[in-house]
């Protein structure tokens, strides 16, 4: 082989790695952006490396620079890309995509506030206060002042409720939101440890799932049409579970020795747990029939979880002792409070992410199967 | 308007050009004085068209490689126009401050 013969394949070899260089270089660009002008780049910048006069280390140099210019462009492109995205998004306007799902988180976004305000009317004993102002019963009081700790839910519960019902649904979701961040930094102060009791986790968890309704569902106006009897049936159980538990129990059914101060004698007596129960679950297997209600149900299983361990220590004092005084089966701890309502959530993420895929593969094959046959006819 | 665009819009004022055409342009409008690379050549005309001031035109193949011409729009000449004249009344002051007025600038 003549010498210009080897000079000719030598440059051959190099204008081949250099165009095998750009190319993986290129691959730092958008897809679409690739498609449309990955070839013409790389015609530009072997065109620009192949001008004549250029000496080999100037030729180096300017490979290297291109190389450097190259990477600087794909981050350009893509934060531009990035910035367009942040603009063009509505904040706060992403729902749930699956109809059903959408639906229960509707539901819940009108229950969920109502038994917010449930719970902090029962926390700060405003029924017994109304009852002890029109009976004169000596025995219902109104709580002592309130702390720092309670402020999130006093001011948050009937802020959401109002707010919901005034059709706000991202604000109310927003304020629910900040209460449950309310709760849970009033929880982590050192001083307020005794705060993370089982009645707060559920109020924690309750006002995270009141958030999340109200932010991913079309909201209240949606839940109302969709509430039907058995759903206000379930409402009301709810209801009654919440104020039988704080209120209605040891007055009506409980022993009445116990006294409001402890923990054990603000939870209602066996037999009106027993009541409750019958209650809620006659009515929740009413709802399990629609899938809707069976969605709805499992949302609202996320905050009632901790409830489980609010009762069996209640069931312990009822069954082996005087409220509040038996030691109970299983002593509630913030990790067990907390971790499986997120489970549960997780798995209701997931579940429905998994369901979506196996929808859209259906639609998929549907789709390729369709014009298949059509050919076929 | 950053230099690179203008110069960009500028070379395609003349005619429709390829991107190695446009780089090659833009350095003689400069008087060498500013080196557009593919990277910056493309990011550039990648802005330039989702603004709608420059427009993709025909498309040949030279020695197996694809070259993709570029045309400025209306709306490109009128923004480069617009721009033409701030520089030109910005160069005035100046030159009629520095005393340079009726004189080269």
């Amino acid at each position: 082989m003549t010498e210009p013969q080897l000079s000719r394949a030598a440059g051959a070899r190099t204008t081949r790695r250099m165009e095998n260089w750009y190319r993986r270089l290129l691959t730092l660009y958008p897809k679409d952006h690739r498609r449309e002008h990955a070839e013409e780049m790389v015609g530009v910048l072997l065109a620009a490396a192949g001008q004549e006069g250029v000496g080999r280390a100037q030729r180096l140099g300017q490979h290297v620079a291109d190389s450097a210019d190259l990477i600087g462009g794909a981050l350009r492109i893509r934060g531009r890309m990035a910035l367009n995205r942040v603009k063009r998004a509505r904040w706060l306007s992403w729902k749930v995509r699956d109809a059903r799902w959408s639906d229960a988180l509707a539901v819940v976004s009108v229950v969920a506030p109502l038994l917010l305000l449930v719970a902090a009317l029962t926390e700060f004993r405003i029924p017994q206060a109304v009852a002890s102002s029109l009976t004169g019963h000596a025995h219902w009081r109104l709580s002592e002042t309130l702390t720092l700790a309670d402020l999130p839910m006093a001011v948050g519960a009937p802020g959401v409720t109002v707010l919901a019902f005034l059709r706000l649904r991202r604000l109310a979701g927003l304020g629910a939101l900040a209460t449950a961040i309310g709760q849970m930094a009033a929880g982590a102060v050192p001083a307020m440890a005794g705060y993370a009791s089982p009645a707060v986790a559920f109020t924690v968890l309750l006002s995270c799932t009141a958030a999340a309704a109200l932010l991913l569902s079309p909201g209240p106006d949606r839940g109302l049409a969709l509430l039907t009897r058995s759903g206000a049936a379930l409402v009301g159980a709810s209801a009654l579970i919440l104020g039988g538990f704080s209120v209605g129990g040891n007055v009506w059914f409980g022993t009445g020795d116990a006294g409001f101060g402890d923990f054990g004698g603000r939870v209602a007596g066996l037999p009106a747990d027993l009541l409750i129960a019958a209650v809620l679950v006659t009515v929740a297997a009413g709802c399990l029939r629609a899938p809707v209600s069976r969605r709805v149900l499992a949302l609202l299983a996320i905050p009632v979880i901790p409830y489980v361990f609010l009762w069996q220590e209640k069931l312990a004092g009822d069954l082996f002792g005087q409220p509040g005084t038996a030691a109970p089966l299983i002593p509630s701890s913030i990790p067990l409070l907390y971790l499986p309502p997120l489970l549960l959530a997780c798995l209701i993420v997931a579940g429905t992410w998994l369901a979506r895929r196996r929808a859209t593969g259906r639609a998929d094959r549907v789709g390729s199967s369709g014009p298949r046959s059509a050919v076929s006819a | 308007m950053q230099e690179p665009t203008f110069l960009i819009l500028t070379a395609l004022a003349a005619g429709a050009q390829h991107g190695y055409g446009i780089m090659t342009d833009v350095t003689r409008i400069s008087e060498g004085r500013v080196r557009l690379r593919a990277g910056t050549l493309y990011a550039a005309l990648d802005r330039l068209k989702a603004d709608g001031l420059v427009t993709s035109d025909k498309e040949e193949i030279v020695d197996g490689r694809l070259r993709r011409y570029y045309r400025i729009t209306d709306e490109g000449a009128a923004e480069l126009a617009t721009e033409v004249r701030r520089l030109r009344a910005n160069a005035a002051v100046a030159a009629s401050r520095l005393g340079l007025a009726g004189g080269t600038v």
